[in-house]
């Protein structure tokens, strides 16, 4: 047993104390991988829930559900299917997002039939029922608000909730507050009659919970209720309805995950170098334990349990970090991490073993993975010249420049394959493909890269480049920990400057007017009616405007609605108005409505300009031909635009949610805002007038929202660099510890320390420029996947290529710096001792 | 041209030194011999310049090795001193040519003047052939002796020699020994080798012995 452990001690805890340095950098690079890792699942996983739970509170024990649009469906649909056989309980309610009258925002409130809402929603009805002791869900206008909603706006029983209906104030009184248990979602409970009545919704249901009998076949009767469905409703299962909210924010979430992967790449990575630095620099040692009777079987496991070593503690270290991290972060922007999909309701964070133990098998699983590759190579050294020749290696690094092309190839042709599952999953893999490419190049780029450069009249730099010239294998790993965090910097870079780029063209393109008024939106309760718009157009100052109303238009039954934007528009100046990517002919056929569809609804609906579809509009099927496919940032499941005018004939909606105001030349724009106000604030109170937005405004707002929105990104790429800075410094530090020999020659030879540094400086700059330079152009191949698939199949949305030209050559000078001040203080370092010393081994 | 003068050195409590003298004029080459630990690689360093003593003085060509600081030293070591390592220490990533050029561009001495010394000592030391190989492609033999090319190719006035034949069979430390010999000869250079070799001290003209009571000077031979 003693020498069991002897051979232990010598082959893997021996060099883990020994350069205690290496070991920790390893351990923490592991550990910040699956830290992010973790915490993203997390973060992703608590919004999960909160939508599921969020989900659940709605449904209570329904097994079915009809869901209709914002526009809601008659209510006569209500007895009919409570009639159907199968179906033992059924709860019909009116769901509308009401505007609060007196501050900014929105509350949805569920108009419910407390006595049929109790047969499946029974604890949050029972509590609704008795909180109806000081005013009443039943029959009375007082409602009941659930504890987050009542949290949020800061009100209990007793008061008072101002909500707006139309450009009208509505008053009631709060009865009492849910407990949190008994409902999740953030709104307010009605009765079903006032609700109507109160909201403009006579005659409208917007879902009915339906609950089967014990013995009903579910096929048959979801069948029997379909027959009875009109276009604008369908039928889902709860699962169904949490998988549509989900995959609002899934491409999201699925991309902040794939972005905290790649800090656990850079950490397996990392790894990989140290792992093979460390066996280029023990190649006596090993062979010395090989000639002593090591079987390389056994060296090949003594690496890896190194390597798995290092996992271990820096996952355990990495899952707690993950935990803490997270916690913090869903306190401080909540589950969504401030991108507005999901509306926390109280993310609280559970954490359950498996999960633990999932990421520090994944961990793990990295390092050895990292070491893997150095493992077999530790196996291939030839014992009895490493024996002979001792741990310098001066052999050129083995060049695969073709495979390194098919692999190049392989990515290219993965960047051509379509979503799987809504998710570029094969975007992601010709991400890792190319990587991987670019990594196995780096030995071919590198002879290339350093053939050309001259021999210099200045002694430490033409020291510097022979000295990069024959050391290959270190070189190349240097460059490869460059290139792997400075390509995905860069593509995430350019990604992001093209996309806040082309939002910022976007929005100056579609708001060409000088005022925005907006009242309401889908759904809401808020609009304005053509008396008030013409009030405001009266106002001294406006030339001219254009309304739009805001609506849901359902495509297919197990889809999400659209939205659907009823705009003033002229077909003929439509490419004026909104930015078009793709359009058709003119001469379309003539008696079909003219639609402009969103990218994402293109996307989602597989829809070409050309194509006529039935609309389902007021109740019919209309036909409707495509003109066009206009770029749109602003509604991720997907819009579709029509003239307000055929809107208005065809639905009877005539309700306006949107105002754009063009100034007369002159005019004051704070006059005009006046003006409008002094019209508004005839109807309502002074502070809800704050939907009123100057273009400068809107454009400022839509950048705040993406730049609230990518900050985690940041964050994450921030990490990911710093791996990829430690990875340097482990490369480079490694390759000059190792060379203190070659130092104390060149002291004894009358270099200075000044000289050396300079020399060290000369080859971290050079390995750095290389480094840059494959990294900014690997980094700008990446960035076009990400721009032309990753967020094309994740987001539907298409952008322009914006380069961020200072900030690319201010990270390139960092990072070139970087590389030259480690290797400088790596040599101070190594120096630091009495290096001539390091030369005396015969003296 | 080397005054070395009652130096003491230290290291903790262990005094390695203690009152060592020694004395070298232009072109003698002499050999140093002692025990393994007995301070003949402290005694090279305060030579060198590398390190300095406790108390007492070292010279080269008159200059007070203490009053200078370590910029300084290391100019005149670069200008003034040759080195030979038992391990060679050629640089693996430059030819055998820029290897021996090397004390040249660092002196700042280049032209048509640095190709000649060096393909000059390169032909005395039997490689004018090799000057493109690399040091891994040479025997021993040929790497010592391009080590020596090395150590004189700029005129040094002092060649410290550190146990230059310890890592050669006997036929190549012969060659590499009458190689040193001639060619300090050649350049009026003196030399300190540092052997455990009875046989290579006896290639010089005169062998010291350091003990610890100090350094005891053979009868010359």
């Amino acid at each position: 047993m003693r020498s069991v452990l002897t051979v232990w001690q010598a082959a893997v805890l021996g060099p883990m104390w020994r350069s205690p340095g290496r070991t920790a950098l390893t351990v923490i690079v592991i550990a910040l991988g699956v830290a992010l890792g973790f915490a993203v699942f997390l973060i992703n996983r608590t919004a999960a829930d909160e939508i599921s739970r969020a989900a659940r509170s709605l449904y209570g024990l329904a097994d079915y559900a009809i869901e209709g649009d914002a526009a809601g469906f008659d209510e006569l649909l209500y007895p009919a299917i409570a009639r159907l056989e199968g179906i033992e309980a059924v709860s019909p309610v009116v769901e509308i997002p009401a505007k609060l009258a007196d501050r900014r925002g929105v509350i949805r409130v569920l108009g419910i039939d407390a006595f049929r809402a109790r047969e499946l929603q029974p604890s949050a009805a029972n509590l609704a029922l008795a909180a109806n002791t000081v005013g009443g869900v039943v029959g009375s206008q007082a409602l009941t608000l659930s504890a987050s909603a009542a949290r949020d706006l800061g009100l209990t029983a007793g008061d008072a909730i101002d909500l707006q209906v139309g450009m009208r104030r509505e008053r009631f009184e709060i009865a009492g507050v849910l407990p949190g248990i008994a409902f999740e979602e953030r709104a307010a409970l009605l009765d079903i009659a006032v609700a109507q009545w109160k909201l403009d919704a006579l005659g409208k249901l917007h879902r009915i919970n339906i609950r089967l009998a014990p013995q009903a076949n579910a096929a048959q009767v979801a069948q029997a209720i379909e027959r009875l469905l009109p276009p604008n409703a369908r039928l889902v299962t709860p699962g169904q309805s949490t998988d549509d909210a989900l995959r609002l924010s899934r491409a999201y979430r699925a991309n902040l995950t794939a972005l905290a992967l790649v800090a656990l790449f850079t950490g397996g990575f990392l790894v990989y170098s140290t792992q093979t630095l460390a066996i280029l620099r023990r190649r006596r040692e090993l062979a010395l334990l090989h000639a002593l009777g090591v079987t390389h079987g056994r060296q090949f496991v003594h690496t890896l349990v190194e390597a798995a070593l290092v996992g271990v503690v820096g996952a355990c270290v990495g899952v707690a970090l993950g935990f803490i991290v997270a916690r913090y972060a869903l306190a401080l922007t909540g589950a969504d991490l401030g991108a507005g999909y999901v509306r926390t309701v109280s993310a609280s964070l559970q954490v359950n073993a498996f999960e633990w133990l999932v990421f520090v098998a994944l961990g793990t699983f990295a390092a050895v993975a990292g070491a893997m590759y150095p493992a077999i190579q530790a196996t291939r050294e030839a014992t009895a010249k490493s024996l002979k020749s001792g741990d310098a290696s001066h052999a050129p690094p083995r060049a695969h420049g073709f495979v390194a092309l098919v692999l190049a190839l392989v990515a290219g042709a993965l960047s051509f394959v379509p979503a799987i599952g809504e998710l570029p999953l094969a975007g992601y893999a010709a991400i890792a493909v190319f990587i991987l490419a670019t990594i196995i190049a780096i030995p071919s780029l590198l002879q290339r890269g350093l053939r050309p450069l001259p021999t210099l009249p200045f002694v430490p730099a033409e020291l510097a480049i022979a000295h990069l010239r024959g050391s290959g294998r270190y070189a190349t790993l240097s460059v490869a920990a460059i290139v792997v965090s400075f390509s995905l910097m860069v593509a995430m870079l350019i990604m992001v400057t093209s996309f806040r780029g082309s939002l910022d063209a976007w929005t100056e393109k579609i708001l060409p007017a000088d005022l925005y008024l907006r009242v309401g939106h889908v759904g809401q309760t808020a609009f304005l009616d053509a008396a008030q718009v013409r009030a405001l157009r009266a106002v001294d100052g406006v030339e001219r405007s254009t309304t739009a109303r805001f609506a849901q238009l359902t495509l297919r039954p197990d889809q999400p609605p659209l939205t659907l934007i009823a705009r003033d528009l002229d077909p003929a100046r439509v490419a004026q108005e909104v930015w078009l990517t793709d359009s058709s002919a003119s001469d379309v056929s003539a008696e079909a409505i003219p639609i402009w569809i969103s990218e994402s609804a293109a996307d989602r609906f597989d829809l070409k300009p050309g194509r006529v579809l039935d609309l389902p509009l007021g109740g019919a099927r209309e036909r409707a031909v495509i003109r066009g496919v206009w770029r749109d940032y602003e509604h991720p499941s997907g819009a579709v635009l029509i003239d307000r005018a055929t809107y208005v004939r065809l639905t009877r909606d005539d309700a306006i949610n949107a105002v754009s105001f063009w100034l007369a030349p002159g005019a004051s724009i704070d006059a005009v805002q006046e003006g409008l106000r002094a019209v508004l604030g005839d109807r309502v109170g002074d502070r809800a007038q704050n939907d009123q937005r100057t273009k400068r405004e809107l454009r400022r707002l839509s950048l705040q929202v993406f730049d609230r929105t990518f900050a985690v990104t940041y964050v994450l790429e921030v990490v990911a660099i710093v791996i990829g800075l430690f990875g340097i410094s482990a490369g480079i530090s490694a390759q000059v510890l190792a060379r203190r020999t070659e130092f104390g020659v060149l002291r004894h030879l009358g270099m200075t320390r000044a000289q050396i540094a300079r020399m060290l400086a000369s080859e971290g700059a050079v390995l750095g420029t290389l480094g840059v330079v494959v990294g900014l152009v690997a980094g700008a191949v990446i960035s076009m996947i990400l721009i032309y698939v990753v967020n094309r199949q994740s987001f539907h949305w298409s952008m322009d290529v914006f380069v961020p030209t200072l900030p690319l050559i201010a990270c390139s000078a960092v990072l070139i710096g970087a590389a030259a001040a480690i290797a400088v203080a790596s040599g101070r370092s190594a120096m630091s001792g009495e290096v001539v010393r390091a030369v005396k081994e015969d003296w | 041209m080397l005054h070395v003068d009652r130096v003491t050195k230290s290291f903790g409590p262990r005094t390695v030194l203690a009152d060592v003298s020694l004395e070298l004029h232009a072109g003698q080459y002499i050999a140093i011999m002692g025990e393994s630990g007995v301070g003949k690689s402290t005694l090279l360093n305060l030579i060198a310049g590398l390190d300095v003593p406790d108390s007492g003085r070292v010279a080269i060509e008159g200059r007070d090795l203490a009053a200078l600081d370590d910029a300084e030293r290391t100019r005149l070591r670069r200008a003034r001193l040759g080195f030979v390592f038992q391990a060679f220490h050629l640089l693996p990533h430059l030819t055998v040519e820029k290897n021996v050029a090397l004390p040249l561009a660092l002196n700042r001495i280049g032209g048509s003047s640095a190709r000649e010394r060096v393909a000059e000592l390169l032909d005395a030391v039997g490689l004018a052939g090799r000057r493109h190989a690399w040091p891994r492609e040479l025997s021993g033999g040929e790497m010592q002796r391009v080590a020596i090319a090395r150590a004189l190719v700029h005129r040094p006035a002092l060649v410290l020699a550190d146990e230059p034949t310890g890592n050669l069979d006997a036929e190549s430390a012969q060659q590499v020994l009458a190689l040193l010999a001639a060619q300090l000869a050649r350049d009026r250079a003196a030399c300190i080798l540092v052997t455990h070799s009875e046989v290579a001290a006896a290639t010089t003209q005169r062998i010291l012995r350091l003990t610890a009571r100090g350094i005891e000077s053979e009868p010359r031979r």
